[in-house]
Formats: structure tokens, C-alpha cells, sequence
């Protein structure tokens, strides 16, 4: 159960978050959806602790967030996994490497089991042979299905993806889609996605949120979405079909 | 090389760096591996003037040794000189200072004597020695001789003007002579024996002295008594059977006379005055000092505080007596968090363990710039160790105690660091092993003060006096 | 008159909040040394590139330093008849100062700058946020080792170019202007005390943690993209610089 109460966030006095409310279901997919500069990536941010907000809570399974200490937030963030917008993969490590380095930081394990997890989870997002490759010499897309992995190989309780399909071919987007959902019906964790893709929101989504001018301006199901009466939420579900 | 593993990269690379400091430690011979540590001999000069700790000590310029140290005993500079034990020492060397260089660093030169002579035990003394006359001196003693050569022919010109002067000169001369002869026979004669009775007569005249000032004023019941004439005379008399007994005892009559004619007696009574001696040299480096001390522990923003007595009798030991007052650290935290219509309230209880005072008692020894410590620590056993940088102004410990509880023993790391006297300031990491979570990082200062300056301190506050 | 505070006032406060952050990282790191878990082949990784890779720009630069010192010395010794000091002269400075001072400079320069351009470069594509979100705190996973690989290897580093400095002096001194080499030697082994060694490799140990912990914190406290990281880069090797020779004197005046 992840509940946002009330944050409210500025940079340099302009204000990206004012006065959000949020309640992330446990055990669904939600996404995320809004404009582009729209605070979407902050938000995310701030539910796993590396921004903290001007003011409002962060409650992760009953524990408030926003004041912990390093030492208490490092214990709260093991339930999670987050694919960064940019994949955010170790540049001085090769790929198997980066998909290892949660497995070695936190689980004890021998080497051959490592290998094997890896192997699967890179298997999972599509990649092959890749393992001994740096990051530099990977494509865009590769790298964030990298990432991806990473974030998932330690099952974690709590997953943020951070666009995960954007700049992928339609092939691999419903490959990573169906990735997506597969996992979250195996693990039942809390996903929470951002995503541009309104044809993949609506058929990943448990719940979708829309996030406008630092509010969350709708929350429901893809149906209700859909059917919505907000004018914003309409022009932006056009927009993009379009 | 590339196929080597990090680890054995960087520990040819360390092992290559040690070796090297190794070799040039050898090659400049002060720490080497020299187990040999030789035996000390004492000998006094008048000055010691730019003679360092740690020169060399030669015969016939072959390095056998080096000065250990330098003191000031009655006046004279007392020098312990540290010798190889392979190079034995006669009675009768002689030791001098010697110059080198034209920078004039000094050193110690000594003359071996005759192979007939006993050899010197270690703790020895070399008895005979020689100021080498640097050059300041000298060239301050030819000034003054020809300063006086000046007046002499001066004074002597006017008295020997004219025939009668001629006259009486020589017959000056001639007394002159005669008196310079008798005189340097006695001397010759009773040379130690006159050194002496001037030393004694010096000073006894300056008791005599202070003693018949008081006498004149009629001060003191002497004062009085001398006053009165017939206790003048009962004093004369008391003074011939006195001068009668003191002849007895110089004769050897009588038991006085025998014990201190006796050669056995002085040295007994020499060695008790040189033990007595080394005691009070003891009592000097006694010292006590007085020791507060905060520590501010960032994990649970609690300050924890020591107060502590440590009695130093010798450089390289100490006592310490503490008592500590531990804030105990955080028991328990729970937060209770309960959601009721959206909204959410948390409760945050933490148990606090009461304060605790603790005492701690511990010895400790110091092997040059490596301490030692051992016995209770706050309330537990435990050991540490303490390195001394800087000085003495950084101190680096280690300290492990609290081994029989059944959570991890109690680990502590501290550096302190004293940028001015009696004030320091201290930073490390407390029980840093924890499974209780009690590790914390911890800044904090302390104050210390010799016995000596609190007295001092006390005394100038005006409500003291 | 206010106008004037503000202009001389900003670079001071930001110099001062400067320190402050520095100050703090450097006791973050101190704490987070003592916590597990104790990632010792991440040290060691930093030792190999700090210590081991920096080898032979240090020995070069220490060998040309020994000889030119031996060269310079020898013409002003000679003037009076001293050429027999040339030895004891570059050991001296090489043990005392030169070797922990071009050794620092030159490890700032290889070393310090790659820490900074190395994190600064996580940080701005978000690689530090991710060591956070997998609970991995920066500080302990990325400054620490840096600093301490720093601190252990500019000794080592150091003692290395004493040595080959020393050498290099030898062979000026001794087979080109034809000193004697056994009075070369005498009075080095004379006039040196190891306490000098010593005291260079403290200030080497001492210089480790300002080039390492100046490069870190450039690094991760680096803004805006790949200008950022230049930017972080340069004025790390400067501070860094600045700040050796500024605390060598004051190393020197405590210590000898
Ligand atoms: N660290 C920061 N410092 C200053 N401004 C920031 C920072 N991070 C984000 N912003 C600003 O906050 C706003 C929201 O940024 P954010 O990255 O959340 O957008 P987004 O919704 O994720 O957009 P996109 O869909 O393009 O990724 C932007 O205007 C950005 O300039
Ligand atoms: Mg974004």
C-alpha cells in the first residue's frame, strides 16, 4: 500500500508537484499517464524516497518516508525495484554485471545461481548474448530492457517503471507489455508504470492515474478513464490516439 | 601481468613499497634491525651545551654508541650515554665533547685508558672528564685576559716610577716569590682537601652569615642569649670541648670518629643519598590529571559524557579512574500508524533506557608511541590500544569490551586531537559491531587539566582566596 | 555599502557552505567505514587503479625531479665546495617534500580528476539514484573505497618516488658530475633521519584523502549533463592543488 498525502514539490520556484493525493492499490498495476515535463518522473521519485518533498507524506506500508534517515530508508527500499527513464545501467560494468549487482548486494547466493537468474531474467525482456557487453555498446531500447531486468531480479514487492516501452518497435513494446503483466499476475506486486503509450495503458492498467498541472486530475479504471468527462483527460487520450 | 588478479596487483605494489621503506629505514640505520641495545653509562660536564639527544658517541672516531639523554643534575649537565655492549669501557676513559664541522654540531669523544683498569659496570659513571674548549669560549677568555694584561701594566707603571720603587719592587719580588712557593707546595700537598674546605667554607659562611644577621638584630632565643655577657663565655667553653671532640673524631677515637673514617660507612651513606635521590626524580614525573569529556552520538542525538582522574606516576603509565554517564541508547521504536477516513495518523513511541553511570578503572603502559590499556571498561572488562601521532596531539584508540553479554562485544574507535593545551576534541565510531543497533558515529570535545593548573586556576578566582 | 557586502559576501558564503558539504561527506564517509557490509574487492579495484596504475607516471616524474635536483644543487654546492651535499640535498627534499607533493599532483591529476568526471557522470545520468533505489548507499558503495584506496596508496605511491628520486639524484650525481659515491651515500644516510620518511608519507597519507575526497565531492554533487561533469572535473584538479600545497605548509609547520 503505497498512500502519497498531500506533496507539494518546487524546483527553483516552479512548482511540479502541488498538493498531490495519490493512493496506490497493492497488487496492481496503476499508471501513471500525463504531459511531457508534466512531474510524472519526480513523482515516481519521491514514492521510493530520492527526492524528498517540500511538504505532504509518503507512507510505504505504514511507514512515513519522508523523514527517514538514510540508514532506515536503505531498509524500505528493498522492496523495490525501479527502471529508470534513461535505464540508468552502470557504465562500468557489463550488463550481466548490472542484472547481478542487486542479487549480489542483497542475496547470498553462489555464483552459478546468479548466473542462472540473470540469464533468465535477460531472457525475459527479449536480450540474448548481451551478457558480456558494456552498456555503451548496447541501443537505447536494449538498455532499458536491461534495466528492466535489473529491476525485477530480485522480485521485489514493489515495482516503478519509468516508461518502460518508449522507444521500442511495436514487436517488442507488446512483448514487454505482456512481460509486464505476466509478472505482476506471478508475483503479485505493486506495479506503478509511467507510460505515453495510451493503447498499452489501457491494456496493462489495473487503475490508471492522470497527472496534471501537479495534481492528479482523474483516477479509475481504464474503463472509467475512457468514459471520462474531464476535458483534459479526453484531449490527452485523443491526442495520442491520434 | 594483466592476467594477475586485482588483489595480487596491489599487494606486489604494497609489498614493493614496504620493501622499499624497509631498505632506506636500514640503510639510514636509526630504526634497523638492531636488537642490541647496549648498556648506559653516566658522566657529568660542566655544559653540555648543543649536545643533542642522540648524537654519536665515539672512540677514535668509530661510532660505538649515542647519547641517550641530556639532564641538568646540580648545575652540571648529566649525560647518559648509551654504548654497544661490545665495546667495553675502562675506569679511567676519558670523556669530552667534541666539535664537527663547521656548522659545530657536537658530539661525544671519549679516550680509552690503560687496559689495567677495571671495567665499568652498566649504570657506571666516567669520572674523568675534559671540556673541550670550543671557540666562543676561548676567544671570550683571551679578551678578558688582555682586558686585564691592560690595567696590570697600567698600575704597574705608576707605582714603579723612580729608584725607590725600583727598591721596593724587588723586594715585592723577592716575598713575592717565597710566598708563591710555600704556597704551591701546600697546594700541591692538600690540593683536594683545600677544594674542599673552600666549597664548605663558602657556604658555611653564608649560613653564618644569614644566622649572625638574625643574631644582631637579638632575633631568636640565640639572638638573646648571645646578648647577655656571661652566656658569651659558657659558649667559649662549650666551643673548646666541641673543637676537643671533633679532633677525637678526626683521629678516628671514639665510635663517631670510626664510622666516619671508615670507608664502608660513606659509600652505604653515598648509595641511600643517590636512592633517595632517584625517589624524589620519581615524585617529580608524578602527576595527576583531571578529565572531562562529551560525545555526541549521532544516531540517537544523546550526549555522552566521562569524567575521569588519571594518576601518572611515571612517563610511560598511568591509572585511570572514570565514571561514565551513558544515555543508555534507544530501547524500542515503534511507529503505529493508523488510517482512518484517509486520513493518517502516526504514532512514533521510542523506550528510552534510563541513564546509566558507569565506572570505568584501567592501567595503562606506553611502548614509545604505542599504549596499552587494560581493565574495566564502563562497568565491564575490556583492553585497548591507543597510538600517539603527532606529538602526542593525535591520538588514535581502539577500544574492545564488554565481551560476556550475549550480543557482540562492545567495539569502539576514537581519534583525539589536542590543538591546544588542555582543550581537545574527538571524533570515532561507538560499539561499532552492534546487533543491538546501538553503533553510532559521534563527535565531541573535551577538557583536561593537570593538578597543578586547576590549583593555579582555583587560586586566581577571586572567591577563592 | 550593502551592494558591497553582497558582492564580497556571496563567494564567502558560498565558500564557507562549500567546506560545510565537504566537511559532511567527509564525515558521512568516516561513518558509513564502520557499517556493513564491507565491500572489500570495491577497495581493492580503487587500490589497483589509484595505486598500482599511477606507478609509472610516479616513478617518471620522481626520477627526472631526483636528477634535476642533483643537477641544480651541484652547480650552487660547487661554489663553495660542497658538492658532497648534492645527495643528502635531494634526499632531503625528495623524502620531505617533493616526493609527497609531485606525487599528490600527479595522482590528482590521473586519479582525482577521472573520481570526479567518473561520478559526476553517474550522477547526472541518474546511476546514483539507482545505487539508492537498490539500497546501496553511494557514499559507502562509491566515496568510501575511493577514499581510502587514496589514503593507503599515496604513501606507497610516494615512497616509491622518494626512492626512485633518490636514484635518479645517484645517477646524476655520481656518474655524470663524478661525485663520490661513497660520500653521496655517507651523507645522506647522515643527515636523513627516517623521521623525514615518515613524515612524508603522513602528509602523502594526508594528501590521499584531499585529492580523493575533493574528487568525490565535485563528482556527486555535479549538475547539469555533460558540461556539468567538465566543469566538476576541472575545478576538482584545481581545489585539489590548492589545497595540497596549502596544507603541506601547514603539515610542514606542525611537523618539522
Ligand atoms: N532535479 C531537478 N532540478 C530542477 N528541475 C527539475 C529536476 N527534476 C525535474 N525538474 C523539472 O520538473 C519538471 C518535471 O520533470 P519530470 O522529469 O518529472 O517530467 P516527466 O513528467 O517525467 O516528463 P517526461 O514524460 O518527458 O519524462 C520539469 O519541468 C523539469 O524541468
Ligand atoms: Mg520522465
Amino acid at each position: 500500500m503505497i498512500e502519497i498525502i498531500k506533496i507539494s514539490k518546487s524546483f527553483n520556484s516552479q512548482k511540479v508537484l502541488d498538493d498531490l493525493d495519490l493512493n496506490i492499490d497493492p497488487g496492481k498495476i496503476t499508471v501513471i499517464i500525463g504531459q511531457s515535463g508534466g512531474g510524472k518522473s519526480v513523482l515516481l521519485k519521491h514514492i521510493i524516497g530520492l527526492i524528498r518533498p517540500d511538504s505532504g507524506q509518503i507512507i510505504i506500508d505504514g511507514i512515513d518516508i519522508t523523514n527517514l534517515n538514510d540508514k532506515k530508508l536503505n531498509e524500505v527500499r528493498k522492496k523495490f525495484g525501479m527502471l529508470f527513464q534513461d535505464a540508468a545501467l552502470f557504465d562500468s560494468m557489463t550488463v550481466g554485471e548490472n542484472v547481478a549487482f542487486p542479487l549480489n548486494e542483497h542475496k547470498r547466493l553462489s555464483r552459478k545461481e546468479i548466473n542462472k537468474i540473470v540469464d533468465d531474467k535477460l531472457n525475459l525482456v527479449g536480450l540474448e548474448n548481451v551478457t558480456h557487453k558494456m552498456p555503451s555498446e548496447l541501443s537505447g531500447g536494449m538498455r532499458k530492457r536491461a534495466g528492466l531486468a535489473r529491476a525485477i531480479a530480485l522480485d521485489p514487492k514493489i515495482v516503478l517503471f519509468d516508461e518502460p516501452t518508449t522507444g521500442l518497435d511495436p514487436i517488442m513494446r507488446e512483448s514487454i507489455d505482456k512481460l509486464i503483466v505476466a509478472t505482476q499476475e506471478r508475483t503479485k506486486a505493486t506495479f506503478v508504470v509511467i507510460s505515453h503509450d495510451i493503447e498499452s495503458t489501457f491494456t496493462i492498467a489495473h487503475k490508471v492515474a492522470m497527472l496534471y498541472q501537479g495534481k492528479i486530475v482523474a483516477v479509475g479504471t481504464p474503463d472509467e478513464i475512457r468514459s471520462s468527462n474531464n476535458s483534459f483527460v479526453r484531449r490527452f487520450i485523443k491526442d495520442l490516439r491520434d | 601481468m594483466s592476467n594477475l588478479s586485482i588483489e595480487a596487483k596491489v599487494g606486489v605494489f604494497v609489498v614493493i613499497g614496504i620493501i622499499i621503506l624497509g631498505y632506506m629505514s636500514m640503510r639510514l640505520g636509526k630504526l634497523g634491525f638492531k636488537m642490541d641495545k647496549g648498556y648506559e653509562v653516566k658522566v657529568y660536564f660542566d655544559s653540555a651545551s648543543g649536545l643533542e639527544e642522540d648524537v654519536s658517541v665515539e672512540i677514535a672516531g668509530v661510532e660505538v654508541g649515542r647519547v641517550s639523554k641530556v639532564l641538568l643534575e646540580d648545575g652540571k649537565a648529566l649525560v647518559i650515554l648509551r654504548i654497544d655492549s661490545n665495546v667495553k669501557l675502562r675506569k679511567d676513559v676519558k670523556a669530552s665533547i667534541g666539535t664537527r664541522g663547521i656548522l659545530g654540531d657536537k658530539y661525544v669523544v671519549l679516550v680509552q685508558g690503560s687496559s689495567a683498569a677495571p671495567l665499568i659496570e652498566p649504570g657506571g659513571r666516567i669520572v674523568s672528564t675534559t671540556t673541550a674548549t670550543d671557540l666562543d669560549s676561548l676567544m671570550n677568555v683571551l679578551g678578558e685576559v688582555a682586558k686585564n694584561i691592560s690595567t696590570l701594566t697600567r698600575s704597574f707603571a705608576n707605582v714603579m716610577g723612580g729608584e725607590k720603587g725600583e727598591a721596593s719592587l724587588r723586594s715585592i719580588v723577592d716575598s713575592m716569590q717565597a710566598v708563591a712557593e710555600t704556597l704551591n707546595r701546600t697546594v700541591q700537598e692538600n690540593n683536594e682537601e683545600l677544594v674542599k674546605i673552600i666549597a664548605n667554607l663558602s657556604e658555611f659562611s653564608a649560613t653564618i652569615n644569614e644566622i649572625s644577621s638574625k643574631i644582631n638584630k637579638g632575633e631568636g632565643s640565640i639572638g638573646k642569649l648571645i646578648n647577655e655577657e656571661d652566656t658569651v663565655e659558657k659558649l667559649n667553653g662549650t666551643l673548646a670541648s666541641l673543637k676537643e671532640i671533633t679532633e677525637k673524631i678526626n683521629r678516628g677515637e671514639g665510635s663517631i670518629g670510626k664510622l666516619l673514617n671508615d670507608e664502608e660507612t660513606v659509600e652505604t651513606l653515598n648509595s641511600t643519598l643517590t636512592s633517595i635521590n632517584d625517589y624524589m626524580q620519581k615524585q617529580e614525573s608524578f602527576r595527576t590529571y583531571l578529565d572531562y569529556r562529551g560525545e555526541y552520538l549521532f544516531d540517537s542525538n544523546d550526549v555522552k559524557s566521562y569524567l575521569s582522574l588519571r594518576i601518572q606516576p611515571r612517563e610511560d603509565k598511568y591509572y585511570l579512574l572514570q565514571v561514565v554517564d551513558d544515555p543508555g541508547g534507544v530501547e524500542s521504536v515503534t511507529d503505529i500508524t493508523t488510517t482512518t477516513n484517509g486520513v493518517t495518523t502516526t504514532e512514533h513511541i521510542e523506550k528510552k533506557e534510563k541513564n546509566e553511570i558507569k565506572f570505568s578503572a584501567q592501567i595503562a603502559k606506553r611502548y614509545y608511541d604505542l599504549g596499552l590499556r587494560g581493565g574495566i571498561f564502563e562497568s565491564t572488562g575490556g583492553f585497548a590500544f591507543d597510538y600517539y601521532l603527532l606529538k602526542d596531539r593525535l591520538t588514535l584508540s581502539m577500544e574492545a569490551f564488554d565481551f560476556d553479554s550475549d550480543s557482540n562485544a562492545h567495539l569502539k574507535f576514537k581519534a583525539d586531537f589536542t590543538p591546544f593545551k588542555h582543550l581537545y576534541i574527538t571524533s570515532g565510531f561507538d560499539d561499532f559491531i552492534s546487533d543491538e543497533g546501538n553503533e553510532s558515529f559521534f563527535i565531541g570535545a573535551g577538557i583536561n587539566f593537570l593538578d597543578e593548573d586547576i590549583t593555579t586556576i582555583l587560586s586566581d578566582l577571586p572567591f577563592y582566596k | 555599502m550593502i551592494r558591497f557586502l553582497e558582492f564580497a559576501g556571496r563567494p564567502l558564503v558560498f565558500f564557507v557552505e562549500e567546506c560545510g558539504r565537504i566537511m559532511l561527506l567527509l564525515l558521512s564517509t568516516i561513518s558509513w567505514m564502520f557499517r556493513p557490509p564491507f565491500r572489500i574487492r570495491v577497495i581493492f579495484k580503487q587500490m589497483e587503479f589509484v595505486g598500482v596504475n599511477s606507478v609509472i607516471v610516479v616513478m617518471i616524474t620522481g626520477a627526472f625531479t631526483g636528477m634535476v635536483l642533483a643537477l641544480q644543487t651541484y652547480h650552487g654546492f660547487r661554489m663553495f665546495g660542497g658538492e658532497s651535499l648534492v645527495g643528502s640535498t635531494v634526499a632531503l627534499s625528495m623524502t620531505r617534500e617533493l616526493g609527497p607533493v609531485f606525487t599528490a599532483l600527479m595522482v590528482t591529476g590521473r586519479v582525482g580528476s577521472a573520481m570526479a568526471a567518473e561520478l559526476g557522470t553517474m550522477k547526472v545520468t541518474e546511476q546514483i539514484d539507482a545505487l539508492n533505489t537498490m539500497s546501496v548507499n553511494p557514499i559507502q558503495y562509491l566515496v568510501m573505497p575511493r577514499i581510502i584506496a587514496a589514503i593507503l596508496m599515496l604513501p606507497v605511491l610516494t615512497i616509491i618516488s622518494d626512492f626512485v628520486g633518490i636514484v635518479g639524484g645517484y645517477f646524476v650525481g655520481v656518474n655524470l658530475l663524478k661525485i663520490n659515491s661513497g660520500i653521496f651515500i655517507a651523507k645522506i644516510i647522515d643527515i636523513v633521519d627516517l623521521e623525514d620518511i615518515f613524515n612524508g608519507l603522513i602528509k602523502a597519507a594526508f594528501f590521499g584523502l584531499i585529492l580523493s575526497l575533493i574528487g568525490c565531492y565535485k563528482g556527486i554533487s555535479t549538475i547539469g549533463g555533460a558540461e556539468g561533469v567538465g566543469r566538476a572535473t576541472t575545478q576538482s584538479v584545481v581545489l585539489s592543488s590548492v589545497l595540497i600545497f596549502i596544507s603541506d605548509y601547514f603539515l610542514t609547520a606542525v611537523m618539522f
